[in-house]
């Protein structure tokens, strides 16, 4: 117990010792020159905190905040986190990222239970740019996303078109208590309120996976229901009811099918052929918020509180030319 | 290595290893980052880290002493987390939440004690069921979704106290209560009977199904303290709050020097297993280091602990 105490005692003079020589340590390393705020040189640090990296878009959309953050390496240091989807482990990297004292924290928040670090990284005087998702504060300094409303109303418009004002259409929903669910469903029943001679079969919620949707679809199929379009919530679920319909050995013409996101080439490549109609892209928001960190750097601070990525449709024209002007596409 | 002079020293080492892996890594850290890592800055942030982890540690301590494991911990914390959101929004009172979180907690632990003592049920199976239910529990019980406007009713269990966060207060205050436990009560020594070897406790006539229970109930009783901890600081209800914490609360009792097979190790050395489980994830997360590949590093570190309390010891 004694030899137990005496190690505490050691590890606290170790510990403040450390703490003393550091802070000189330091000061000798940058050679006298440290004097800016951020120790590790005169280049400013964004970091950047991102709620999971699991889905495809997600994947994208750090591979093109890298991307960004790279060429722009001699204006900025750049630095990110995964939180693996846990909301507690999120704050804990937020938190210590402040110990680094960056100069803009871009954040895509896991849900909103994560504002508490947010709302103290921004006390601390740190630039908040929140990316994709919101959090219910106003302490941030603009948030960078899609309008998944707009996104559904505009699917809405495609589909009425191609089906010429008439038809069945079958919607595959996503989660559905989330946002974006809400967002992609409500857009795109108000704009088919307008068609009256166009039936909507709300589906069952497909958590957003390929693996639900497929299963959904070969149940839905087997009713012989007729439908003329597929409208899924995302492009994994689009994708899984293609492939229930390829396998339920069709004797009809194939109904179109129309996802939404349009960050993996496997979706291009789809349309390309024919197998889905068109995707409507979901815009990751990492490259624009690089941007604005950039701009906040040379002391051009956002005007607004939230700027919104314009959406972009993908048909079988225009797949070539998307996938030469997204290279970071999901393979 | 098995030479007597040397004998000494693996015991020493095995004893303390939590602190020398500790000891080490901070001076790994003044080498990497001292200019972040030893600033009073990043002291209050491990403070802060440490508490949910560390209190969960502090509980899991008790089971394994008595040979036992228990999985569920991360899926009652989601449970309670949500159980003590739901109760602040309904209007229910801190006084009264913190109360009835507390028992949950509590009773669902010697629940679980009363299936591995009295039923003879393996630890592992009973808590693995635990933990499937459990979390099944906590969606039913938020229908699908998550717990908010709970406000900040719960902040003062986060706000810093002469300096440091209340949570590493209680921190503090569970491990020095669970020491004395441990040590100086008949309960503690029973823990260690039992888990030593159960065969010479059932001779020696101690109560082993109440020893399992009371061990299972403390832990219950810090997850429910950790999961206050956590709803204070996340202010919301999620179900899916808790996603294998367990895994490191274990992880932290085994690298504190605890046997796997009962009966051996300390609380203190957990606290330290805990500590160093929270300095390493900030160091890793100073240093830019992929979570992924922390992960990876962690997996390497629960080895090279259990293999050391293994030196020696068996074959």
């Amino acid at each position: 117990m004694k030899f137990f105490i005496g190690l505490m005692a050691a590890l606290l003079i170790v510990g403040c010792s450390g703490g003393d020589s550091g802070s000189t340590g330091s000061d000798n390393a940058n050679g006298g020159a440290g004097k800016s705020a951020s120790s590790d040189g005169a280049k400013p640090l964004v970091v950047f905190s991102q709620a999971n990296s699991q889905d495809p878009w997600r994947k994208v959309f750090d591979a093109e905040t890298k991307a960004a953050a790279e060429k722009l390496s001699d204006v900025m240091q750049y630095d990110s986190q995964d939180a693996g989807g846990d909301p507690a482990k999120q704050n804990n990297i937020i938190d210590t990222f402040v110990v680094r004292k960056p100069k803009v924290l871009l954040v895509s928040p896991t849900e909103t239970s994560v504002q508490g670090s947010i709302e103290k990284a921004f006390d601390e005087g740190i630039s908040v740019i929140l990316l994709d998702r919101g959090i219910d504060s106003e302490k941030y300094t603009t948030l960078i996303g899609g309008d998944n409303t707009e996104i559904g109303r505009e699917a809405a418009e495609y589909v009425a078109k191609r089906l010429n004002g008439k038809g069945t259409v079958l919607m595959i929903q996503g989660i559905a208590q989330a946002t974006p669910t809400k967002d992609r469903k409500g857009g795109f029943l108000e704009v088919m309120k307008k068609y009256p001679d166009i039936k909507i079969i709300e589906g069952d919620d497909c958590g957003y996976q390929r693996q639900k949707a497929r299963s959904y679809m070969e149940t839905f199929l087997l009713k012989g229901e007729k439908i003329d379009c597929v409208y899924a919530h995302n492009d994994e679920m689009a994708i899984g009811a293609r492939l229930a319909w390829d396998a339920s050995n069709p004797s009809g013409p194939a109904p179109i099918f129309v996802g939404i996101d349009g960050c993996q080439q496997e979706v291009v490549d789809m349309i390309k052929e024919g197998k889905l109609d068109a995707t409507f892209k979901y815009p990751t928001p990492g490259a624009k918020g690089i941007e604005i960190a950039a701009e906040i750097i040379k002391g051009n601070p956002p005007k607004d509180k939230k700027i919104v990525l314009p959406t972009e449709i993908v048909t079988k024209e225009t797949a070539d030319a998307y996938t030469k002007a997204n290279p970071n596409l999901a393979k | 290595m098995k030479a007597p002079a040397n004998k000494h020293w693996l015991q020493l080492l095995q004893r303390y290893q939590g602190l020398v892996g500790l000891l080490l890594l901070l001076a790994v850290a003044l080498f990497l980052d001292r200019e972040h890592f030893y600033t009073g800055g990043n002291f209050s942030n491990v403070l802060n880290q440490l508490a949910v982890p560390g209190i969960l540690a502090v509980g899991m301590t008790f089971v394994i002493l008595t040979g036992g494991i228990d999985l569920s911990v991360g899926s009652l914390l989601g449970l309670l987390n949500c159980i003590a959101a739901t109760w602040l929004v309904s209007g229910a009172g801190v006084g009264p939440t913190i109360l009835y979180t507390l028992f949950i907690g509590t009773l669902v632990g010697a629940i679980l004690g009363f299936l591995v003592g009295v039923t003879k049920l393996q630890p592992f199976v009973v808590t693995l069921a635990g933990m499937v239910s459990l979390r099944g529990l906590a969606y039913v019980y938020t229908n699908n979704g998550t717990v908010s406007g709970l406000g900040k009713s719960l902040e003062f269990l986060i706000k810093p106290v002469a300096g440091i966060p209340l949570s590493a207060w209680i921190m503090l205050t569970i491990t020095a209560i669970a020491a004395v436990l441990l040590w100086g009560t008949v309960f503690g020594r029973n823990v260690y009977a039992v888990g030593g070897n159960e065969d010479a406790a059932r001779y020696a006539g101690l109560p082993i199904a109440k020893v399992r229970i009371g061990a299972y109930a403390a832990n219950g009783l810090c997850v429910a303290l950790a999961a206050l901890i956590y709803t204070a600081r996340n202010m919301n209800g999620d179900p899916s709050a808790g996603t294998a914490y367990e895994l490191d609360a274990i992880t932290a009792v085994v690298v504190g020097g605890c046997s796997l097979l009962g009966g051996y190790g300390g609380v203190l050395g957990t606290f330290i297993g805990a500590l160093f489980i929270v300095c390493l994830n900030v160091l890793l997360i100073l240093k830019g280091v992929n979570t992924y590949v922390g992960m990876g590093w962690k997996g390497i570190i629960i080895l090279v602990a259990v293999y050391l309390q293994n030196l020696g010891r068996r074959s």
